[in-house]
């Protein structure tokens, strides 16, 4: 196998350059090189960059929105429709719940997420909790990831746990972020994890992953 | 010395009889009152007469002609879902591009949307309170007004992909910050107060801050102040510390500070800058009087009595707070 250099890609990803990333990634693909590699060695590198970069004093949500952009770019250019899968590490679903209509963080998560090989399924803006339980149970979810910018939403992440436990769904991990909901502590919005970033949900995430190895 | 004495002491570094307590009570005052909120937000002398209630109940230095942060994108066209128990939400933006800026036009506050049933609240407060209680007014800042527009998503991917376009964006929003800004000085608001979460370090780099809005926040204040402004009020919420050297530049003198900016930080960045702020919003939900009240003494004795500082929240205290942890906070500071 071809052992291509991925800088000029983990750059273009980290500058958030869309088109030079694609660019390179075609380069890449035609020059024989496999698209695990350029997953491993490139798109998850960049984004290992760049979640050291993002400590929690400069956190830059703008700098990783466009890393997350040109990494999709990547990913749809990678893996059309025709071919396989990628083959990630689990699927976790996001969304924010019903009378929250932000979405800026979730896109964020989203992008950091399917950067480190998670399938992401968003469930949207204004989500109600039992769709959201759904979705994830339809899904197979190992997390559900919500974002919540009012407080108002707080009774609605209590709910959710309540869902997913009286459904015998208490083995999937609830992660909280965004404004309103990193001012509550796990416990009282009955979550497992609060992230005060993207990057520290995915953190935490990881940190589940190698428990279960 | 009365409220408006009192915030302007504080604002002039000049002692005040008490530090001042502004409680950033928005649609709390409908709660409080048991009046929905989707009808106070709605309706001008409704919001004014809670607003009213709030002020007698609770006895703090401010009330404020303030609905929620849609009002501005509404009024240039963008079409909102409400509900009654919570904050109104963009349904469909008034432009799905730069394309449409072309055909937007600055909405009038006489006109346009709920303008003016904010400015009819806010001349009604006047009236009741006059010269002793501070008026407040809001306005969005060109940020958010820009990020209302088209989509937040939208709006930043357009100030990387095209910065002369966003720029132009950006002149529109202060357009319509101005203009409605001075329309509620005019209605009878003593302060307005510019709210900008979206220019957040949470959201945009502190750099961008300085390049893309700075320059527009001197045009705002300087409008402002000509209006007639009793101070120039920069709220801007989340972790804003790297960003606050960057206030005097445009004209600030009241500037707030959110939970997560620590208080000494704050007033390293801004010496000559009154500041307010900043216990924890979800806290007037979640915890106690007696935790609320050592929090307060806390900020009030750090801050000192020789003003440069107003006593308050980070951010709004949610609709749904606890009345007596509101309270606790504003007696913290009226028995000093």
């Amino acid at each position: 196998m071809n052992k291509h250099n991925m800088k000029v890609l983990i750059n273009a990803l980290l500058d958030g350059d869309q088109a030079v990333a694609l660019e390179e990634t075609k380069r890449l693909l035609e020059n024989g090189e496999g698209r695990e590699r350029i997953i491993s060695d490139g798109v998850e590198a960049a984004m290992t960059r760049l979640d050291n970069k993002c400590t929690a004093d400069q956190f830059n949500l703008l700098e990783i929105m466009l890393a997350g952009r040109a990494v999709t770019a990547v990913i749809k250019e990678l893996y059309p429709p025709a071919v396989p899968p990628l083959q990630t590490k689990g699927t976790v679903v996001t969304g924010t719940l019903e009378g929250d209509v932000h979405d800026l963080g979730k896109t964020i998560l989203k992008g950091v997420l399917t950067a480190k090989r998670y399938r992401v399924v968003d469930c949207g803006k204004d989500c109600p909790v039992e769709k959201m339980t759904d979705v994830a149970e339809i899904e197979a979810a190992m997390a559900i990831c919500v974002s919540g910018l009012i407080t108002t939403v707080i009774p609605q992440v209590r709910l959710l746990r309540t869902e997913i436990v009286g459904r015998g769904l208490g083995h999937i991990k609830l992660i909280a972020g965004g404004a309103a909901l990193k001012q509550g502590s796990a416990g009282s919005l009955g979550v497992d994890f609060v992230a005060d970033t993207a990057f520290d949900a995915l953190h935490y995430l990881e940190s589940l992953m190698e428990m279960q190895k | 010395m009365n409220s408006i004495e009192r915030v302007t002491a504080a604002v002039n570094f000049r002692k005040p009889d008490r530090t001042p307590v502004i409680a950033q009570v928005f649609g709390h005052a409908a709660t409080i009152a048991g009046v929905q909120l989707g009808d106070y937000l709605r309706d001008g002398e409704l919001l004014a007469k809670c607003q009213i209630k709030a002020l007698e109940h609770y006895g703090y230095d401010a009330v404020f002609a303030l609905m929620d942060t849609s009002v501005e994108t509404e009024a240039a066209g963008s079409a909102l879902t409400y509900r009654q128990d919570m904050y109104p939400y963009v349904k469909s933006y008034a432009i799905s591009g730069y394309a449409g800026l072309e055909q937007l036009a600055v909405p009038d506050p006489r006109r346009a949307g709920r303008m003016p049933e904010i400015l009819k609240a806010a001349s009604i407060l006047r009236r009741e309170v006059g010269d002793n209680v501070v008026v407040v007014g809001c306005v969005q800042g060109p940020i958010t007004i820009a990020m209302q527009l088209m989509g937040a998503e939208k709006a930043l991917y357009l100030a990387i992909d095209h910065p002369d376009h966003f720029a132009r964006l950006l002149d529109f929003a202060t357009e319509v910050s101005i203009r409605f800004g001075v329309a509620l000085i005019e209605a009878g608001a003593h302060l307005p107060v510019l709210f900008d979460p979206a220019a957040s370090p949470a959201v945009i780099p502190a750099q961008f801050f300085r390049e893309f809005l700075l320059p527009r926040l001197r045009q705002v204040f300087t409008a402002f102040t000509e209006a007639g402004a009793a101070a120039n009020w920069l709220h801007i919420a989340g972790p804003a510390a790297p960003i606050l050297p960057f206030y005097p530049q445009a004209g600030v003198n009241l500037a707030n500070f959110d939970y997560c900016v620590d208080p000494l930080e704050a007033r390293q960045a801004l010496p000559g800058t009154c500041l307010d702020g900043n216990i924890k919003p979800l806290d007037f939900v979640d915890s106690t009087p007696e935790a609320i009240a050592a929090e307060s003494s806390q900020l009030l004795e750090r801050f000192g009595d020789c003003g440069g500082f107003i006593l308050s929240s980070g951010c709004e205290i949610p609709p749904e707070a606890k009345p007596e942890n509101v309270a606790a906070m504003v007696r913290a500071a009226r028995k000093r």
